[in-house]
């Protein structure tokens, strides 16, 4: 008798915590429009640079500067 | 304006080409045993010595052979470059240099082809293995490090001079640090001046090492030199061996598929 009423007991506790968390997640629907948080920048397509003879594409890691350079790339 | 700390600089011909190294906060005599180390590793490296340590892996072709952990760091980054530039970057290539009659240093005279014949390269993986502490080459395979050694020299330069250091072998570039100014060391690139912080830069080019019609670029999908409509192009990367990669292959890729391969894997770019 004493085992059948815990097994009931389990049974109603487990039915009831699981409709309880149903309703709680339906009620709080994931909006799919919500911002993100916390607020990301969007991916940069970079930037360009007029050089002679073309355009210098840069991503949104390099810098451009007007200082006098230390030393350069080139083809050797 | 921020302040800049001085640069301790040092220019050298090494690799058959001008390399330049600056440091900040370091001593004229580290930078004097960098050299050194470019020097011995360029003795080690040249194909144009028979007694260099590469000349002695391309004879020993169709067998397993030691050799030192830096060449095989530089055998497992051409893998990785042959991978990651879709079999563009082959350092497979010496057949076709020797095709070519690419033997010596420019400098000792113009090539004069001994073929007229070519044929596309092997894939890499297929004639070059590594494990540890040794090298093999399938039997008529040789490989030329050319640039890729350039690149990685730089990045293994910058890695022991320090936090604050810059790097140029033959234009490919490595940066450490925040530079003499602290926001990126200041290097030109086609004609403009960007902040290298941690980075790498190279240019490719078919308009040097040249010779009448030919030059030293080879195309791996035909075994001749390269003419994609790409004469030069210029790459920041991650790291010195990745714009070298990078600038390689988008020449090689030419002008149509070139900006989607840049905008997927370099820093900044420049094509002419």
């Amino acid at each position: 008798m004493r085992t059948a009423v815990l097994k009931l007991g389990a049974t109603a506790l487990t039915v009831a915590t699981t409709m309880l968390s149903a309703l709680y997640v339906t009620s709080h629907l994931k909006n799919p429009a919500a911002p993100l948080q916390p607020a990301v920048l969007s991916a940069t397509r970079g930037s360009t640079v007029s050089v002679p003879g073309g355009s210098l594409t840069l991503g949104p890691s390099v810098q451009p500067s007007d200082v006098q350079p230390v030393t350069s790339t080139y083809a050797s | 304006m921020p302040r800049s700390a001085p640069i301790e600089g040092h220019h050298f011909e090494a690799l058959g080409t001008n390399c330049s190294l600056f440091a900040v906060g370091l001593s004229p005599t580290r930078l004097l045993e960098a050299e050194f180390w470019v020097r011995r590793m360029g003795a080690r490296l040249t194909r144009f010595s028979p007694d260099s340590e590469l000349s002695r892996l391309n004879a020993a072709a169709g067998r397993w052979t030691e050799v030192s952990p830096d060449l095989e760091s530089l055998c497992r980054e051409s893998l990785r470059a042959y991978e990651i530039s879709g079999g563009l970057v082959n350092v497979a290539v010496l057949p076709s240099m020797l095709s070519i009659g690419y033997v010596r240093p420019l400098s000792a005279g113009p090539p004069v082809a001994t073929e007229s014949a070519f044929s596309p390269l092997p894939p890499l993986s297929d004639v070059l293995s590594v494990r540890p502490g040794a090298v093999r080459l399938e039997p008529g395979a040789g490989i030329d490090l050319g640039g890729i050694a350039k690149g990685w020299m730089a990045d293994r330069l910058c890695d022991s001079l320090g936090p604050n250091a810059l790097a140029n072998l033959g234009g490919d570039l490595s940066a450490r640090g925040t530079g003499p100014a602290g926001e990126g060391w200041p290097v030109g690139i086609a004609g403009a001046t960007v902040l290298l912080r941690e980075q790498g830069a190279a240019t490719s080019s078919v308009l040097k090492r040249r010779w009448g019609n030919d030059h030293h670029l080879i195309d791996p999908r035909t075994g001749r030199p390269a003419s994609t409509g790409i004469e030069e192009a210029s790459v920041i990367a991650a790291s010195g061996v990745e714009a070298e990669i990078i600038a390689k292959t988008a020449l090689l890729l030419g002008p149509e598929d070139a900006p989607a391969y840049c905008a997927a894997f370099a820093l900044a770019w420049w094509f002419k």
